[in-house]
């Protein structure tokens, strides 16, 4: 008889090497912060401290916003082509140091390896590439009179995809000619402060990229300085409509990307096994840490009993557990915040009257995890079909016709992601046209390109980030 | 003999109405006394309710009937342009003065016009993702607009305030305060063109009176000022516009491609290649 007993496969962490403490980089040097104080980052998968980052301060906003217009004098005066080769040179420093990012980045974060690994660091790699060959390509971009960078940008972003998100900020803004001074999130800060080393080996000129730790008070410092010219911002829609207000009555410019509740559709004429699986990628990839996860599952009512039973079956084989195993799918909630709150939020939708299913599996005793889960017999109103819970908890609807299934999808404050499966063309081109989201995945579900511009409708905020569109959020258009 | 003289109202849903508050401001022309709608808050919102529904009409037309409509007005201001020019004439304007700003207000309709079936060209792309999947990011108009006109008294001006979204396929909400009359009396060239009813509407008043009930409305999409407005206002508005990350353009651009780029909202399809 074979033994099918579970072994594990560990990625070692030691291609990591991780300080005790961190300084912010400013002016291409890494100083520490006038503060003098220091907040801890630690692994969601065993609450063991890994290191401790900067809290920085009004002062060290100041030094990083000035040392980003020192920047700025020598990085518009770089030729295009020279602009585009810094960034051919930092994508191709990622891909080399790209395995010791992608186990900080599980470290510190908490996702696995094999999706830090498989798909955070080549996107970040291939952001950085994209968007290098459109710094000298600018005036074929857009068919308007002048386009100009806003000049120094401040850039604010969350901790699910962390070096991800720094990609998607910092090399569009870059390539259009733009200096920034870039915060992590108070969680994840690592890889950002690693990506500073880069910066220092591709010999990116003083000043062009300045990265900053600290909490929420440090962005809000950023937001509310007099010398930005522009806020690029990906986070909770929350937190998103105090920065747009802080703007308010100030020239400066602002992009947000802001959180989701798409619909994923599936109607009866699906694929139902490639729907399951699509589904499953939808809400449970990173932990359901994902502004555009699908996590309202919308299932035609006459194939709801036998889709829950497939989706059920499949979500029983979903490997929790440590970030580091190779074989791990679902990794640790990002912190002990986050889980209380999909904790909390889950416990509402049982006591509104949602049946609830969750897998079977022994979780880690340390660090902190949620079972991937799953909702049934849900009315619209609850609070799990309408606030976003940023875990790995999916929630289903039902809908007879496909009116309705468009008009349920749309009924959210939100517009950022939405799914269809079908196998009929037609409807998914008619479906598509009337979703009010700003990516439709069609057949296919949570699919990323730095090519492909993303971003929201309504209150999932404003702005493209990716693709030719992408170039707009730093650029003004002018007549 | 005395002159018959003109009623003018509020254009909304197609139809010409009186502010349902019953107040009127005046404005003296040639010496003659007009008695405009000063719109109330209730107003606005009978106006975005006709605005959004207008919306669906509108955008549900092909962009070939849409071009045809908007082309229609240009029929319909060339027919009128003397009473135009006259009009022009009576806010001040030298007769060669107000000569131009018809020829550019028609000459701008037939750019916009041409626009309709085009823009999504120009706009949108294929997007060549490093996968096998077919991706394509096209626009959506971004639905029910406010524009405040500017201060100016142009049918030129007044018409780039409104057109750039118009020919996306948004419904407009236009407000004018200086340029009341000249508004309302291009109002009945709406009416004449095929544009359904609440695609775009026609407003006049003080700003200040509904500056908060705009700003805050959740379905108006997005504000465009076409008009300086004062520090404090317009932190207001921007202030009430952020609980429902409302977007609010200040001196948009009003030619060229870039004018129509504040009303578009970019959607990107995914979709897998296979056998």
């Amino acid at each position: 008889m074979v033994d099918w007993q579970y072994s594990e496969s560990i990625e070692s962490p030691d291609i990591v090497s991780i300080k005790k403490k961190y300084s912010n980089y400013i002016g291409g040097k890494f100083v520490e912060p006038k503060s003098k104080k220091y907040i801890n980052t630690i692994s969601p998968s065993t609450e063991e401290l890994l290191s401790k980052v900067p809290l920085s301060n009004e002062q060290d906003i100041n030094s990083a916003v000035k040392s980003a217009k020192v920047g700025l004098e020598v990085w518009s005066k770089l030729t295009p082509n020279q602009r585009s080769r810094y960034l051919f040179k930092i994508a191709r420093l990622i891909q080399e140091r790209s395995r010791e990012f992608a186990v900080l980045e599980s470290l510190d974060g908490g996702k696995p390896i094999k999706e830090s690994r498989d798909f955070d660091l080549p996107q970040v790699a291939a952001n950085f590439f994209y968007f290098a060959g459109w710094a000298d390509k600018l005036d074929l971009s857009w068919a308007t009179k002048s386009l100009k960078p806003y000049g120094v940008v401040g850039q604010i972003i969350p901790w699910n995809f962390p070096l991800l998100m720094l990609a998607w900020k910092i090399a569009p803004a870059l390539a259009t000619g733009n200096t920034v001074v870039l915060k992590p999130a108070e969680t994840t800060p690592l890889t950002a402060l690693l990506f500073a080393e880069i910066c220092e080996q591709a010999g990116l000129p003083p000043g062009v990229v300045n990265i900053i730790t600290g909490d929420g008070s440090t962005g809000s410092l950023i937001v509310n300085h007099k010398d930005i010219n522009k806020i690029a911002f990906t986070g909770s829609t929350q937190v998103g409509k105090l920065i747009q207000k802080s703007l308010a009555g100030r020239d400066v410019g602002l992009t947000l990307e802001l959180g989701g509740k798409a619909a994923n559709i599936v109607y009866e004429d699906a694929a139902i096994d490639q729907a399951v699986e699509g589904v499953v990628n939808g809400i449970f990839f990173n932990q359901g840490h994902v502004c555009c996860a699908g996590s309202r599952l919308l299932l035609q009512e006459s194939i709801h009993d036998q889709f829950v039973k497939k989706l059920e079956k499949r979500m029983q084989s979903l490997r929790v557990g440590n970030p580091l195993d190779k074989n791990t799918d679902i990794g640790a909630i990002n912190s002990k915040e986050q889980l209380d709150k999909i904790t909390s939020l889950v416990n509402e939708g049982v006591e509104d009257g949602g049946e609830l299913f969750q897998t079977q599996c022994e979780l880690p005793g340390n660090g902190f995890w949620f079972r991937p889960s799953l909702f049934t017999n849900v009315q619209p109103s609850y609070s799990i079909a309408r606030e976003e819970i940023f875990g790995p908890v999916l929630t289903t609807l039902t809908f007879r016709t496909p009116e309705e299934a468009v008009e349920i999808a749309n009924n959210t404050e939100y517009g950022l992601s939405a799914g269809v499966w079908t196998e009929k063309g037609s409807k998914i081109l008619w479906t598509a046209d009337r979703l009010d989201a700003g990516v439709v995945w069609a057949n296919t579900f949570n699919k990323f390109d730095p090519s492909s511009p993303f971003g929201g409708y309504k209150e999932s905020g404003f702005g493209r980030e990716g693709g030719r569109h992408g170039l707009l959020s730093y650029l003004k258009a002018s007549s | 003999m005395i002159d018959i003289k003109k009623t003018y109202k509020n254009y909304v849903d197609g139809k010409y109405v009186r502010s349902e508050s019953g107040k009127t401001y005046t404005k003296e022309l040639k010496n003659e006394f007009y008695e405009l709608p000063l719109t109330s808050r209730k107003d606005i919102r009978d106006t975005v309710t006709s605005s959004k529904s207008g919306f669906n009409k509108w955008n549900g037309l092909t962009p070939y009937t849409r071009m045809q409509i908007l082309y229609r007005l240009s029929e319909m201001i060339e027919g009128n342009k003397e009473s135009y020019i006259e009009l022009l004439i009576s806010h001040g304007m030298s007769k060669q003065k107000a000569n131009k700003d018809i020829e550019l207000a028609i000459e701008n309709i037939i750019w916009f016009a041409g626009l309709a079936d085009k823009w999504e060209q120009l706009a949108g792309n294929l997007n060549p993702v490093s996968e096998e999947y077919f991706n394509i990011s096209h626009q959506n108009p971004i639905g029910v607009v406010f524009s405040l006109s500017n201060s100016r008294v142009s049918l030129n001006e007044l018409l780039l305030s409104l057109l750039p979204p118009v020919t996306i396929g948004c419904s407009v909400i236009s407000y004018s305060e200086e340029s009341s009359v000249l508004a309302l009396k291009f109002a009945e060239d709406i009416n004449n063109s095929d544009f359904p009813a609440g695609s775009l509407n026609i407003l006049t008043g003080k700003f200040e009176n509904i500056l908060d009930d705009v700003s805050k409305h959740v379905e108006i999409n997005l504000v465009a000022l076409h008009k300086e407005i004062e520090k404090d206002g317009l932190k207001r508005i921007q202030e009430n516009a952020s609980s429902s990350v409302k977007r609010v353009v200040s001196l948009p651009s009003i030619s060229g491609l870039s004018s129509i780029l504040p009303y578009l909202e970019t959607k990107t399809v995914w979709h897998p290649k296979g056998t």
